[in-house]
């Protein structure tokens, strides 16, 4: 029994992280249309400066909240010189893809120069794990979901009930139409910036949490969060959500499964059909699961779970 | 950085042999991705998967008694098998699916390569080397080496050739001020080139004197010329007319009836057929494949050295991959003026290729050699 739940309660808190940096990159890729390649480093830049505010001395939560406003900031600072120039060019969106992965480099690079290559550590008191009859919930990965649901609850109520929330939600159907109703899209346009980085900016420094943070953190999660913004529906934030609690949990229940399956595991191997996809199921290749449920996707229900705006 | 033009110290001389080596290879993998990116508007952002694939299965059949022509084209041809699987996935689709999806294979790629016992029980994390190399044990009689110097002769007279002809191109059109500088380019560049044949040919003639090395130089100079002269014919078909108009309007190509889907597959597999042969010179280059050799780094050195020469022409791409290459020699030596680790130095110059990759996107997507007015990449 605790071997199947062990791997849910991981696939739990890496479904939150990933949820809430998927919301920033369905709401880049919806409502301004970028396909985001530098939006996992956005993730790792948000951890490092995390650890370097944590490491000066500055409480946890302290360090989390100034980086993400440093992080905003900073996607503020490359919209307003970078993509808003390109919008107004009408770039086509192969030519944001490079320049975005040309921004992915420079970020995830710089980090690189500053903090070097190898893993690093908050300066954290060793968590607690706690234990429910047998299975291990590090204390860290109850913090993480409890603050992916109030992210995601506070996302909800804006999207639904304020002004903003709603021009967004006109922008992404059609940003012509917004326009000409009379909405400022420039000022959504902040604000989306503000929201995605922010939920992105939280995600990276969460990331951090429940795991040691290194350059490549970010970028590695590149496709997974892709695939989960194409199962949810690109540009619906509730599909994204949807879709990195599956992506999250397929990963690690994948990973889990010669535990899982125990003696089965073998003599699914020993079948020269399945033996690859059951090779899959391993911690070494997690991303090969994500992959295989975004290809399955994209070859059976192209348009995602739910309705996207593109 | 003067010696490498004008010295002839062996060593020096077997350096420029080795960059010459590396621009070719370079050169090969972005003629790859150029049919795709430069000329069907693909984003493939997982060139160090299809150079891994390419390298694994020509070293692995290699080792296992083929011969090494026949284990190198099916590395080529595993690879375009390679970009078959995703292309059939994404390329009816949007474009943003296959850069996604790239990016992951050969990031799983190079992890089954790392974990999983590929040859001989050893495990993939300590990769492989003793495999045959191209030429290690060709004894050459004095009539073979005239026989390859005649050949790389031929190679470089075209390239020579091919630069006389722009530069004239060039100057009928130019304006007065502008001459000047077209015809400084075209004499430097002539002399690089010269320098380039020269090296070659004392490489050649002292084959002996670095056996694997200057075989390879032999080697990679011919597949690539072969390469270029191949996908230059392709470009200039009716065939490549389709990828181009592809390129500029996927519905205009439907329209006429064209089966856009098969052509982009075509672009793909092509691309990736070049790149995974690319992959197999790249292993004989280093004697050994360990999976940390295929990092997404690796990719982007590709695309920069594209978008620089110019994508959508292949000459361009030649060219990127020299200045690629003239730019890392000059570099090299960057550890002993900035005091800090490799791991920062290395760090430092991507950063400028990722700055330098925004810049020519911003402003200059073309590239160097590239057509504006014909290109849509980049509007």
């Amino acid at each position: 029994m605790e071997q199947l739940v062990q791997p849910i309660v991981n696939g739990l808190s890496l479904g939150s992280i990933m949820a809430l940096s998927a919301v920033g990159l369905t709401l880049t890729y919806g409502i301004l249309r970028l396909s985001n390649f530098a939006h996992g480093d956005l993730m790792t830049l948000a951890a490092y400066l995390t650890f370097l505010f944590n490491s000066l001395g500055l409480n946890i939560w302290l360090a989390m909240g100034l980086s993400t406003i440093v992080v905003i900031g900073f996607a503020l600072v490359t919209d307003k010189f970078l993509w808003a120039p390109m919008r107004k060019q009408r770039t086509t969106p192969t030519t944001l893809i490079i320049i975005s992965i040309g921004l992915a480099l420079a970020i995830r690079n710089t980090v690189i120069m500053v903090w070097g290559a190898s893993p690093q550590n908050y300066d954290l008191p060793v968590a607690e794990t706690l234990n429910f009859a047998g299975v291990r919930v590090p204390f860290n990965s109850l913090l993480v979901m409890g603050m992916a649901i109030a992210a995601i609850g506070g996302l909800h109520y804006l999207l639904q009930n304020t002004k903003i929330g709603k021009a967004m939600r006109a922008v992404a159907d059609d940003i012509d139409l917004a326009r000409v109703t009379g909405i400022k899209v420039d000022r959504v346009i902040l604000w989306t910036w503000v929201i995605a980085a922010g939920l992105t900016a939280v995600s990276g420094s969460m990331l951090g949490l429940i795991e040691k943070i290194n350059p490549n953190m970010g970028w590695f999660l590149i496709l997974p969060l892709f695939a989960s913004v194409i199962l949810g529906g690109i540009g619906n934030p509730y599909g994204a959500i949807v879709g990195a609690f599956v992506i999250g949990l397929a990963q690690e229940v994948g990973a889990g499964m010669r535990q899982i399956l125990g003696d089965a595991y073998l003599t699914l191997l020993q079948n020269p059909v399945l033996a690859p996809i059951v090779k899959l199921m391993s911690p070494d290749y997690k991303i090969g699961i994500a992959l295989l449920i975004m290809m399955l996707v994209l070859l059976f229900r192209p348009q995602g779970l739910f309705r996207g705006t593109m | 950085m003067l010696n490498y033009l004008f010295s002839f110290d062996p060593g020096i001389l077997n350096y420029v042999a080795f960059l010459l080596t590396s621009m070719a290879i370079y050169g090969l993998m972005g003629l790859g991705l150029n049919l795709q990116w430069g000329f069907t508007g693909l984003i493939n952002f997982g060139i160090a998967g299809f150079v891994a694939v390419g390298a694994y299965v020509t070293v692995i059949l290699s080792l296992t008694q083929v011969p090494i022509v026949l284990a190198m084209l099916a590395g080529g041809f595993v690879a375009a098998l390679f970009g078959l699987l995703m292309g059939f996935a994404t390329l009816r689709l949007r474009e943003d699916y296959l850069a996604i999806v790239t990016i992951g294979a050969s990031e799983l790629v190079r992890l089954i390569f790392n974990n999983e016992e590929l040859y001989d029980g050893r495990p993939g994390s300590m990769g492989i080397n003793g495999f045959p190399l191209p030429l290690e044990s060709f004894r050459p009689t004095t009539f073979t080496r005239v026989g390859m110097v005649a050949i790389v002769t031929v190679i470089f007279g075209l390239a020579l050739w091919k630069l006389w002809q722009w530069a004239n191109r060039r100057l009928k059109s130019a304006a007065q001020k502008q001459k000047v500088a077209i015809t400084a380019v075209a004499v430097l560049a002539g002399l690089l080139g010269l320098r380039a044949y020269v090296v070659t040919a004392i490489s050649l003639s002292n084959f002996r004197a670095n056996q694997a090395g200057n075989g390879l130089l032999f080697v990679a100079l011919i597949v690539t010329a072969i390469a270029f002269w191949v996908v230059e014919r392709l470009i200039r078909s009716p065939w490549g007319r389709v990828l181009k108009a592809i390129r500029e309007d996927e519905e205009i190509a439907k329209a006429l009836g064209k089966n856009v889907f098969a052509y982009k597959l075509q672009s793909l597999m092509i691309g990736g057929f070049l790149t995974g042969i690319g992959g197999a010179l790249y292993a004989w280059q280093q004697s050994n494949v360990y999976p940390d050799n295929f990092r997404s780094n690796l990719t982007f050195n590709v695309w920069i050295l594209m978008v620089l020469g110019g994508a959508g022409t292949n000459p361009g791409v030649l060219l990127g991959a020299v200045i690629f290459w003239v730019y890392t020699a000059l570099t090299r030596d960057l550890n002993q003026i900035l005091p800090l680790p490799t791991v920062q130095i290395d760090a430092f110059r991507m950063v400028f290729i990722g700055l330098l990759l925004i810049a020519l996107m911003v402003w200059r997507p073309q590239g160097i050699l590239g057509n504006r007015d014909e290109l849509t990449l980049g509007k």
